[in-house]
């Protein structure tokens, strides 16, 4: 019974290990226990954990017994239990991360280019040692999540003997708590403020701490955390607030901003970034990219790890990593770690002894590691749309255990089930829906009309099943992820499914959907007809809507001069362009529009 | 101004087209008061005619001043706070409002700003109307929530507030709010109604008629009065003096529907239905509502059908009608339909031409 409950609580360990490992390790150490026998005690305070678990684990102690001998006995007890955790879970004695464990401190241990580095590195040699000229001393390092960036400023800073002050985020605020406090009369402050001010002082006062005045030594100020902003305002504010620290630094700064997602530049806050670095370039800051690493350089450096830790880790698999890390060097290094962690583990069989041979290489899923890659939403769109098929139907007849009529009949897929690419595609339903809508008619066949009936019949049922969240007086999550899921799964396999014939594959660019457009031009015109209201019936009464656009306009447009003794003259103007703007936009449309196919 | 206001009857004794409602309607308010009202009928039958009428009857002219107002409400909805902005017109002695305007909020209008009217009373000097008249348009488009409220807000309030509910159907009221108020059916007028309105019309302006000019009009306006004026009054300006067989020209959304019909008859494919999207989007840019433009284009299509095709492309409008009315994007259901009858209609034309 109890060996079972050490085994439970040895897996809890493990894991959670790999993710707090900033805890001290004495606190891990008492986890395992506590969570074990105990799991109502309140994880954030050991000692209690400790007694409670005392008198769970010998109920029949002595009641004479001192306190210390009890947690003696305990400590005994406790040391036991860890040796046997260490063993199986295999961890070091030191425990660290090996991320961190393994952090560079030398130029040379770097896994990042070495030309990149070295252009990093003189750029801060030129400032450190001509300070104070009229140069810009701003530095924009920016480059995708675990490539190095602020690792390399360290190292950098290490090697020419700086000291790097860094901008502390402070503790974000939450909601509930800033209520609490409001009694008090404290005031809430925004990150984005705090970070306002913090750019404030840095630009009145300089970096010039007491403490440090005779030290004389060179300091590299570094803004690693940006505050996180939402909408146009909290943007700007940033943007301006930035601005003048690029312009006005007297100290070699350097802002590392991660481009997260650079292809999914559907959403609005990516494209602030990039528009962030695009204007910080202007105001006169040095930027310089970083890229991915590369395997070889992610292989040589898990391979170092592997010695230093004496481990043994088969070349293929170190590979396979480098290879599913995606150039995101942290996050090899804890898988690697991850792997090493538990050598019971079924050993990853390298990709040519695996029994099924058709099993692809990029197929990440079934290790038990590695970075599930994101796709940009028009990738996805562009899988979903293209349809791209196997040729023959024989494998797909002995896969399949039910017997289809022809017609439903498919090939199967050259990709992913369409679910697996919408997760990663990470898209909301609704753009998704729009999107192949727009899109879809161009990857039918000319004559297959029944495709497009099929294909447009699943989009409406698509859409069916996204409204039907609307109008609920209550939200309920849950239930609007799963109607979400399935209404994405639906237009996704219906267009799959339905474009039976697709045209061999050719290049197509992917419109934004028109039908966006046509929603906030129909949202104005709605608001000015209402505001017409009023003059046109004579302000007798309100009439509707309906009878405004399908009866009033159009007898006012044929009445035209008549109608603007009684009208103002702007109002006839709004009527005059409806009026040709039927005619004239159809002219347009034979034109350019389909041309384009 | 236009016709349709200019000679829309003001007092129930001079209204053409319902006599015996508004005879009716008079005896009923001799008395002073009224019950909550439900008038409903097609569109352009004159339900709004008669409910102006009727409070001039029963307010005499100060009925007639009304000023109209876009307000922004706000309404306390639990924790927050909403902002709702409807126009209203109002005179002394009533207001009007489009509920259905705020979209899906209609519930507040209903509950709070209705409750918020209805509380005040108006003084009357003579102390004679203890009253307030609340004139609701498009009743048949509040959400069903909003119906339960207005149920509510009649019984509560009404020793100080009288309502006149406006609908084009009254299946879509529920039975709750039906039963609590006398309903006034307004037939869509007869042909020989609507020729007559328009000779009274003709004699008034000083203008020569022809019969069978008249005629066509009415017929053309499918028993729609307001849009019999209106098309008459465009006519005066194309063409005077008429002429029996003059044209009547159409409405321009109904010819551009009548085009894409003809589209659809002419080619089958996806790239013509990629065409026929872009139509349609337009047709929505100028606010005409799918429903509307789903049912014309039905109607165009069966025109030039096979009969035998008419059943089942019957089937798929009315399908496709209600998807539209559960979904938010017509454009979807509207291309599914379009797409469906291209499919039918090609099929069709293969299995008997080859």
């Amino acid at each position: 019974m109890k060996k079972a409950k050490r085994n439970a609580a040895i897996v809890i360990s493990s894991s959670d290990d790999d993710e707090d490992f900033s805890l001290k390790s004495n606190f891990t150490h008492s986890k395992p226990k506590s969570q074990s026998k105990s799991a109502s005690v309140p994880r954030k305070n050991p000692k209690r954990a400790k007694t409670a678990l005392l008198s769970a684990s010998c109920p029949r102690s002595s009641k004479e017994a001192s306190g210390f001998d009890e947690m003696k006995r305990f400590c005994e007890e406790f040391k036991d239990n860890f040796t046997g955790i260490k063993v199986s879970a295999g961890l070091q004695s030191n425990n660290a991360m090996w991320v961190d464990k393994h952090k560079p401190h030398f130029l040379e241990e770097l896994a990042v280019h070495k030309k990149k580095v070295e252009e990093v590195k003189i750029w801060f040699e030129e400032r450190l040692h001509a300070a104070m000229d009229d140069h810009n001393n701003a530095l924009l390092v920016a480059g995708p999540s675990g490539v190095g960036k602020t690792a390399t400023l360290y190292a950098i800073a290490s090697h020419l003997g700086a000291t790097i002050w860094e901008w502390n985020t402070p503790t974000p605020t939450v909601w509930s708590e800033h209520l609490y406090n409001a009694n008090s009369g404290l005031q809430y402050m925004s990150k984005l403020d705090e970070f306002e001010g913090f750019v404030e002082r840095v630009r009145k006062y300089g970096l010039t701490s007491p403490t440090l005045k005779g030290s004389q030594a060179s300091v590299i100020l570094l803004v690693d955390d940006l505050p996180v902003v939402n909408g146009r305002v909290a943007y700007g504010k940033l943007q301006k607030c930035l601005k003048l620290l690029v312009q006005l630094v007297r100290i070699p700064t350097a802002i590392v901003i991660t481009n997260y997602d650079k292809d999914d530049s559907a959403d609005f806050s990516t494209r602030c970034w990039e528009e962030l670095l695009v204007s910080l370039h202007n105001a006169g800051a040095c930027k310089v990219n970083f890229n991915p690493v590369t395997i070889n350089s992610i292989k040589k450096t898990l391979t170092n790890i592997c010695r230093k830790e004496q481990r043994e880790v088969s070349a293929d698999t170190i590979e396979l990593i480098a290879k599913s890390s995606g150039g995101d060097i942290r996050h090899a290094i804890t898988s690697l770690q991850y792997l090493c962690l538990n050598p019971h583990r079924r050993p990853i069989l390298p990709l040519k002894e695996r029994p099924d041979n058709s099993i692809c290489l990029d197929d990440a899923f079934s290790l038990p590691f590695g970075k599930d890659e994101t796709l940009s939403i028009f990738h996805a769109l562009g899988k979903f749309l293209h349809n791209k098929r196997e040729n023959d139907l024989a494998t797909a007849s002995d896969r399949d255990a039910f017997i289809l009529k022809e017609k439903f009949m498919r090939f199967p897929l050259k990709m992913d089930a369409p679910e697996v690419v919408l997760c990663q595609a990470h898209g909301q339903a609704r753009t998704l829906s729009d999107f192949l809508h727009e899109n879809v008619l161009d990857f039918l066949n000319e004559e297959a009309i029944d495709d497009a009936w099929l294909v447009a019949s699943y989009l409406s049922d698509a859409e069916f099943l996204l409204s039907s969240l609307n109008g609920l007086l209550t939200r309920d999550f849950g239930a609007e992820n799963i109607v979400q899921s399935a209404a994405a799964s639906v237009a996704a396999r219906g267009v799959l499914f339905g474009n039976a014939h697709p045209v061999p594959s050719r290049w197509h660019a992917i419109r934004r959907p028109k039908l966006w457009e046509v929603e906030q031009s129909l949202r104005r015109n709605k608001c000015q007809m209402l505001s017409l209201r009023g003059d046109l019936c004579n302000s007798l009464t309100l009439s509707n809507q309906i009878v405004m656009a399908t009866e009033y306009r159009p007898a006012l447009k044929w009445l035209g001069c008549r109608a603007s003794e009684s009208f103002q003259a702007d109002d006839m103007v709004e009527d005059d362009s409806g009026s040709t703007c039927f005619h004239e936009k159809k002219l347009d449309m034979s034109d350019d529009e389909i041309e384009d196919w | 101004m236009l016709w349709v206001d200019k000679y829309r009857p003001k007092t129930l004794d001079k209204v053409i087209v319902h006599e015996d409602v508004a005879q009716n309607l008079q005896k009923l308010v001799s008395a002073g008061d009224c019950p909550h009202l439900l008038f409903y009928g097609p569109s352009g039958s004159g339900k709004k005619t008669l409910i102006m009428a009727l409070l001039r009857q029963i307010f005499g002219p100060s009925a007639d001043k009304v000023k109209v107002e876009n307000k922004i409400w706000k309404v306390d909805a639990g924790p927050r706070t909403i902002d709702v902005e409807l126009t209203t017109l109002s005179s002394t002695n009533h207001v009007e409002l489009s509920p259905s305007d705020a979209g899906f909020q209609d519930r507040y209008v209903v509950q709070e700003i209705i409750k918020e009217m209805a509380k005040n009373r108006p003084i009357d000097t003579k102390g004679k109307k203890g009253f307030k008249v609340l004139v609701l348009n498009e009743v048949d488009k509040l959400s069903r929530e909003a119906q339960h409220s207005l149920r509510r807000t009649m019984e509560k309030y009404s020793a100080s507030c009288r309502l006149i509910l406006c609908s084009n159907s009254s299946s879509k009221v529920t039975e709750a709010v039906r039963s609590r108020c006398l309903n006034v059916r307004i037939n869509a007028p007869m042909e020989e109604e609507i020729v007559n309105v328009l000779d009274f019309i003709a004699k008034k302006e000083g203008l020569q008629l022809p019969q069978g000019f008249a005629a066509r009009i009415a017929e053309k306006s499918n028993r729609n009065l307001r849009r019999a004026v209106l098309t008459f009054e465009t006519c005066r300006v194309q063409q005077y003096p008429f002429t029996n067989n003059q044209a009547i020209p159409p409405m321009d959304w109904e010819q551009y529907l009548s085009e894409i019909a003809s589209d659809i008859m002419k080619e089958q494919s996806p790239k013509r239905l990629f065409e026929v999207r872009g139509k349609l989007y337009e047709l929505l840019t100028n606010c005409i509502p799918p429903e509307i433009i789903l049912k014309r284009l039905l109607f165009e299509l069966l025109k030039k059908l096979d009969s035998e095709l008419k059943h089942e492309v019957s089937h798929w409008a009315a399908y496709y009608e209600h998807r539209m009315r559960l979904g938010q994007k017509a454009i979807f259901h509207l291309e599914a339909f379009v797409a469906k009858f291209m499919s039918i209609y090609k099929s069709f034309l293969i299995s008997t031409f080859g």
